[in-house]
């Protein structure tokens, strides 16, 4: 039986297996007036671990939507795993895994239900399901608790059988959709070693995370801002843009106060909080012309500490983020 | 489409329904609980009416008609008084809701075959019960003079006949319990399928769990028919419970066909599955699909002839009643089911059902396309 808003089947082809694992090329999605995607372009080779970064709202979910054939992109398009995702969503999904920050699994099935659901999602035979259940149950460390509810696990076993289920049926793609968010530092580093794991067996793992620091673990990364890529490369050619700039860090008491008077120094380019402290980008100028700590003095909030950094991604991050914003 | 992921799917949402602590009381005890509500709250008869009856007369004949009251079962002689004023005492205290006062000389009149009054007096102040008493107790009278008068029916001929035997007719045991029990048929399949399909895919948005389904080789198609069956099926149950404690425990007749009655209801699901659908994709929280539930479900049971009868309604409102599927499903299962009627006779209402039913499920079809488009 088929539906009449379903499409046709495309028939099964054999794609090359050492082509790019994404291709996009001119991608762009509208939602009325709104471009939330403005005709990007990026490659993510085979075995790579590819970072995909960006703010809240600026195109990260609906590309990654895009780009697993749940929505039709507006124009231009991509391949993945060299299937068409507009021609041939069906396939794409077949051969993808998606793992979203919900760890959408069914919390009202048990651990060894929400296996069977994804087992029978992709067809798998009895044999195969049996093999693959309990590898997943070995590498989440759930073994003996097959039969308990999934709400009642804590976060880091939810993460575990989440990336479990998106990969029953052992997809040479994965795709996580912020897969961190919400778990406590040592969970996220456990989580982090089976990504290396996976991405070791020859797996492409597509990532979107806002932590920059695991931001530094992909091989590649394309920072996305307002639906358009402004930086792309690995993590030392990100870093790279900050080359030339000197970045320097203070501990005040008022860092909210401190930052305000920052903004008006001519010499400062970027300036915004690194937890408690102050990060201030003063470009090619150098700490000892620029003479914060005494401007800063002057104004009210005297400099408890002062140190040069090393730019991080973050850094690159604000500044790329900044000078697009001047540039718009 | 792969009937195996929708079997799949099928088993996923039983097995849920199985743990859900929110829809199991609403798929297995509301629909008992409104049998029992509306079988027995407002399908029962007015019993055991208080009664006061002055007699004035105190002859055999006018006890005769205190003991027609009596033995009617719809009345209680709970006093007699002496006087008018005691009488009047008991009506103002609510001691009784209904008093028969039997003047002086009926006994003398009903012997003389000449014409004779007995007076009902109704406490005005409780709608119902007054209306259920001048009612019955016009009944009681009606009966009573037959007997008290046999020859003068033969001397009017058929109309004294004609007037015994609507009262019959409209006998209000049977009626109320009679048009309530297969009225409950559509009502519950309405609310049974409206509640669970509201809820059914807000849930799963809510959990993120249909956006991870549509990354699977899940079609949208598979996914719509896993979550319609098993709500069908349960609604279907549900139906069939009502049916046979209809018919077996309030003994309500069944005059129809099992056909009809089954392509009416069928007819009637589908517009209840379209408008379960759209309001769960238009809510995006639960909580906020049941508020809309509850939202539709005043009007639909206020207008749609289920407790009252849309015939009294001022010209307006009538007019608004013809916006309600669940007005045209009662017209079917009430005749049907109580006087037989056939496809043939009730083709107005089927042809305005399809019509409800296609438009609202492909209205819900076309907001469930664009719901993941976005």
């Amino acid at each position: 039986m088929r539906l009449p808003w379903t499409k046709e089947p495309a028939p099964p082809r054999v794609v090359p297996a050492d082509g790019d694992a994404i291709v996009v090329s001119g991608l762009k999605k509208c939602f009325g007036d709104f471009t939330a995607v403005n005709g990007i372009d990026f490659t993510v080779k085979r075995g790579e671990i590819f970072g995909f970064l960006g703010p809240n709202g600026s195109g990260k979910s609906t590309t990654i939507r895009m780009l697993c054939g749940v929505i039709e992109p507006t124009e231009g398009g991509a391949t993945v795993m060299g299937y068409d995702i507009a021609s041939e969503a069906e396939l794409v999904r077949l051969n993808i895994g998606y793992m979203s920050q919900k760890f959408s699994l069914f919390q009202d099935l048990t651990v060894d239900e929400n296996l069977k659901f994804y087992a029978g999602v992709y067809g798998l035979t009895d044999e195969k399901f049996a093999e693959r259940r309990a590898y997943i149950l070995k590498m989440a460390d759930l073994e003996g608790r097959e039969d308990e509810l999934t709400a009642n696990l804590s976060v880091g076993w939810k993460q575990r059988l989440a990336l479990g289920c998106a990969t029953i049926h052992e997809p040479k793609l994965i795709f996580l959709d912020e897969p961190t968010s919400g778990v406590d530092p040592n969970a996220r580093r456990q989580f982090w070693e089976l990504l290396y794991e996976l991405a070791r067996e020859g797996v492409t793992l597509f990532v979107t995370t806002h932590y920059m620091d695991e931001a530094t673990h992909c091989n590649r990364l394309a920072f996305i801002y307002r639906g358009d890529i402004i930086a792309e490369g690995t993590p030392q050619e990100v870093k790279g843009v900050l080359a030339h700039d000197t970045i320097l860090q203070f501990e005040v008491e008022d860092g909210e106060g401190a930052l305000a008077r920052l903004r008006e120094h001519e010499a400062v380019v970027d300036v915004y909080m690194q937890g408690a402290l102050v990060n201030v980008n003063i470009g090619s100028n150098s700490a000892a012309d620029a003479r914060l700590a005494d401007y800063l003095a002057e104004a009210g909030y005297p400099v408890l500490h002062e140190e040069v950094v090393e730019p991080t991604l973050e850094d690159a991050f604000v500044h790329l983020v900044g000078t697009q914003g001047g540039r718009a | 489409m792969s009937w195996k992921r929708i079997k799949l799917l099928i088993w996923k949402e039983f097995t849920q329904l199985k743990r859900d602590k929110s829809m199991l009381p609403i798929l297995f005890i509301m629909p008992v609980i409104q049998l029992i509500l509306f079988g027995y709250v407002v399908g029962s008869d007015v019993r055991n009416l208080r009664m006061a009856v002055l007699d004035q007369d105190g002859t055999a004949v006018s006890r005769r008609i205190a003991d027609a009251f009596s033995g009617s079962g719809y009345f209680k002689i709970v006093d007699r008084p002496t006087s008018e004023a005691e009488l009047k005492d008991d009506i103002d205290g609510g001691k009784v809701v209904v008093a028969v006062v039997i003047p002086r000389g009926t006994g003398n009149s009903v012997k003389g075959k000449r014409a004779s009054q007995v007076q009902i007096i109704v406490d005005g102040s409780d709608s119902r019960a007054s209306q259920v008493a001048s009612s019955y107790s016009q009944g009681v009278i009606s009966n009573l003079s037959n007997e008290l008068y046999p020859s003068a029916i033969m001397k009017r001929g058929s109309p004294a006949g004609v007037d015994a035997r609507v009262r019959v007719l409209y006998n209000p045991t049977m009626r109320a319990v009679n048009t309530m029990v297969p009225a409950l048929l559509a009502f519950i399949l309405m609310m049974s399928v409206q509640n669970t399909m509201s809820q059914a895919i807000v849930k799963e948005r809510e959990r993120g769990t249909l956006e991870q389904i549509f990354v699977t080789p899940i079609s949208r198609g598979e996914y719509l028919l896993g979550k319609l069956l098993p709500y069908a099926a349960v609604a279907v149950i549900q139906v069939i419970v009502t049916f046979i404690v209809g018919t077996l425990w309030f003994r309500v007749p069944f005059r129809g066909s099992v056909v009809v009655l089954g392509f009416g209801l069928m007819l009637f699901m589908f517009s209840a599955l379209g408008l379960g659908m759209i309001i769960s994709l238009t809510s995006t929280t639960r909580q906020q699909a049941q508020q809309m539930a509850m939202f539709l479900q005043l009007p639909t049971m206020m207008l749609s002839g289920f407790m009252f009868p849309i015939e009294a309604f001022p010209r307006w409102l009538y007019a608004l009643t013809y916006a309600i599927p669940l007005r045209y499903a009662l017209v079917i299962v009430r005749s049907n089911f109580l006087k037989g009627s056939t496809i043939s006779t009730l083709w107005m209402q089927f042809m305005a059902m399809a019509v409800f039913s296609v438009l609202l499920f492909l209205f819900g079809l076309t907001r469930f396309r664009k719901r993941l488009a976005d």
